[in-house]
């Protein structure tokens, strides 16, 4: 089994997720912007969170235009899993892989704090059995407003691709709960095959007891199982 | 054997020129003799000024060619035709001014000979009932003779000829006072320079003397038209080596939110602008402005270009429109 990070310039959360690779038995391999030709090995790509190439343009569309992420339609379609955090998600939805995008958090505040999600019922196997839950799980970006347009909302309704919705302690989808506005609270979404999803919250910081949540561990666990 | 009909349906005569449609992608372009001055008032032929405007023409071309600026020039067919692309002539053409003459002398009672330190552009609407009046750049988008992408590139364009030739004339020892430029349309819809670039088409003259050299001797009765015609001809012929011009587009990408797409930095701004006592502002909208600068010449081509990188990575189409302006300094 083959899991690959990416790391970018101003990728700043592959070790989290090595870390969090690792404390089930799998090491990662970090994989970098020249590296598009290691795509085929891989079984699995985690693009990992954090200000790839600065944002300055709109986050991730720089790293979407490099090779490796310009191969990553062909990896996808194949069916290997491709799971986008933060700046990850931001990157997928620049390539198109996945629709939408993300913009500036309605505070205009960059926005570092727990959340809850709700895990809704999915087309992914990435969140088998939690379909109902409620994560305890940080968020930190500026950029993490997800819009799309409405007939792409409906699209994704129908097929079971609102992965996580933010929600409050009780589970209740409301603006109050709504830390960026985010069209219907998303906060990740997966593609219509259910091998891609991209989500706003860091699973990776909520991989441990000792970080204050382990709700994350879920995804990875589910990955690693997937790819036995 | 080609009936006389056809012939007519194919040729296309102009005061100076004919122009003769080959197939659907291109045509031949015939300099005759003729030459008229003050809307066809005084009418004369000339020996030997189509060959010269012809090669004037052709030498011209493969300069612009030289330095990525698109024109319907293909190659020359004989010592008075040239083989273009076949392409729909708009009705406005172009006028860059280095230097007061003419028309804009009359028309706005200057001096002639006075130097701009940046050309002027104006736009004529080609009209010979009308006297090709002077048009606004709105009165030719709004009456649809042109639209706002290709006002933007002849405007740049006609800066970049100018550019080009100004240096390449200096090279020969004349100065290039003022020039026309006419553009069409491609059968794919790309605006390029089209018709000619001559004698006929600008002011030329002598560096060291002042002297005329180009259609105003015919104008003012200076004589030795065509002696004058050849000789801008042979000296371009003999250039050895075009000057090394470094060509500089700037190309300005204008990014806006769409009208539903929430602009957290809009809405802030707002708030701070009506705190501030600002109480008739109902909007404000943020966006973000991309400066480009291309070695290369303004034109369709780069038009295409800066699109296709809009489209690519500067704006999200999702959420953003965009609009392109050129600039040639």
């Amino acid at each position: 089994m083959k899991i690959g990070v990416t790391k970018f310039p101003g990728t700043n959360n592959e070790q989290d997720v090595l870390r969090a690779l690792s404390s089930f038995g799998v090491e990662g391999v970090l994989i970098y912007e020249k590296d598009a030709d290691k795509l085929k090995d891989l079984n699995a790509l985690i693009i990992a969170g954090g200000f790839s190439f600065g944002d300055y343009l709109r986050p991730g569309v720089i790293a979407a235009k490099t090779a490796i992420m310009q191969e990553l339609p062909k990896f996808v379609e194949q069916g290997n899993f491709v799971i986008g955090i933060c700046n990850g998600f931001q990157i997928l939805c620049e390539t198109g892989i996945l629709p939408g995008v993300l913009t500036t958090n309605r505070s205009t505040k960059f926005v570092s704090r727990w959340v809850y999600v709700k895990i809704n019922k999915s087309n992914s196997v990435l969140l088998r059995n939690s379909e109902n839950k409620i994560w305890r799980i940080p968020i930190a970006h500026f950029d993490g407003n997800y819009y799309a347009t409405n007939s792409q909302i409906i699209e994704l309704k129908k097929k079971n691709q609102i992965a996580l919705q933010y929600c409050d302690e009780k589970g209740v989808i409301s603006e109050d709960s709504n830390p960026n506005g985010s069209v219907d609270n998303i906060a990740g979404i997966t593609n219509k095959e259910g091998n891609v999803l991209g989500l706003m919250p860091h699973p990776e910081r909520a991989s441990f007891n000792y970080l204050g949540s382990e709700d994350g561990r879920t995804i990875f666990q589910n990955l690693i199982e997937e790819l036995k | 054997m080609v009936q006389w009909w056809f012939v007519l349906e194919q040729l296309y005569s102009g005061k100076a020129k004919d122009v003769i449609i080959l197939d659907d992608e291109k045509v031949k372009i015939v300099f005759r003799n003729s030459i008229s001055a003050f809307d066809g008032v005084k009418i004369d032929e000339l020996k030997g000024k189509g060959e010269a405007n012809c090669k004037i023409s052709r030498i011209l071309f493969e300069v612009l060619h030289h330095y990525g600026v698109e024109t319907h020039y293909l190659k020359q067919e004989s010592s008075n035709e040239l083989i273009c692309k076949k392409v729909e002539i708009i009705p406005v053409e172009s006028v860059c001014r280095n230097i007061t003459a003419g028309s804009f002398c009359r028309r706005y009672g200057v001096e002639k000979g006075i130097s701009f330190e940046k050309p002027i552009v104006e736009l004529f609407y080609k009209n010979d009932e009308l006297h090709d009046p002077l048009v606004t750049e709105e009165v030719a988008i709004r009456l649809g003779w042109i639209n706002e992408k290709e006002k933007i590139i002849i405007k740049a364009v006609t800066l970049a000829v100018n550019y080009i030739l100004r240096e390449v004339f200096k090279k020969i020892g004349l100065t290039l006072v003022d020039f026309k430029l006419e553009f069409g349309r491609t059968t794919d819809g790309k605006l390029i320079l089209a018709d000619e670039i001559s004698a006929d088409t600008m002011r030329l003259w002598e560096m060291s003397s002042g002297e005329i050299k180009d259609k105003d001797r015919y104008r003012k009765d200076l004589g030795n038209v065509v002696d004058h015609y050849n000789d801008i001809a042979l000296r371009l012929e003999q250039i050895k080596e075009l000057p090394k011009i470094e060509l500089k587009t700037k190309v300005r990408v204008t990014i806006d939110l769409k009208e539903s797409v929430l602009d957290p930095a809009g809405d802030i701004t707002i708030r701070s602008l009506l705190r501030l006592g600002y109480k008739q502002v109902s909007k404000v909208n943020i966006g973000k402005s991309v400066v480009i600068s291309f070695t290369s010449a303004p034109g369709s081509k780069l038009w295409d270009v800066t699109e296709t990188i809009s489209n690519e990575i500067l704006a999200n189409p999702l959420i953003e429109t965009y609009s392109i302006d050129f600039s040639f300094e």
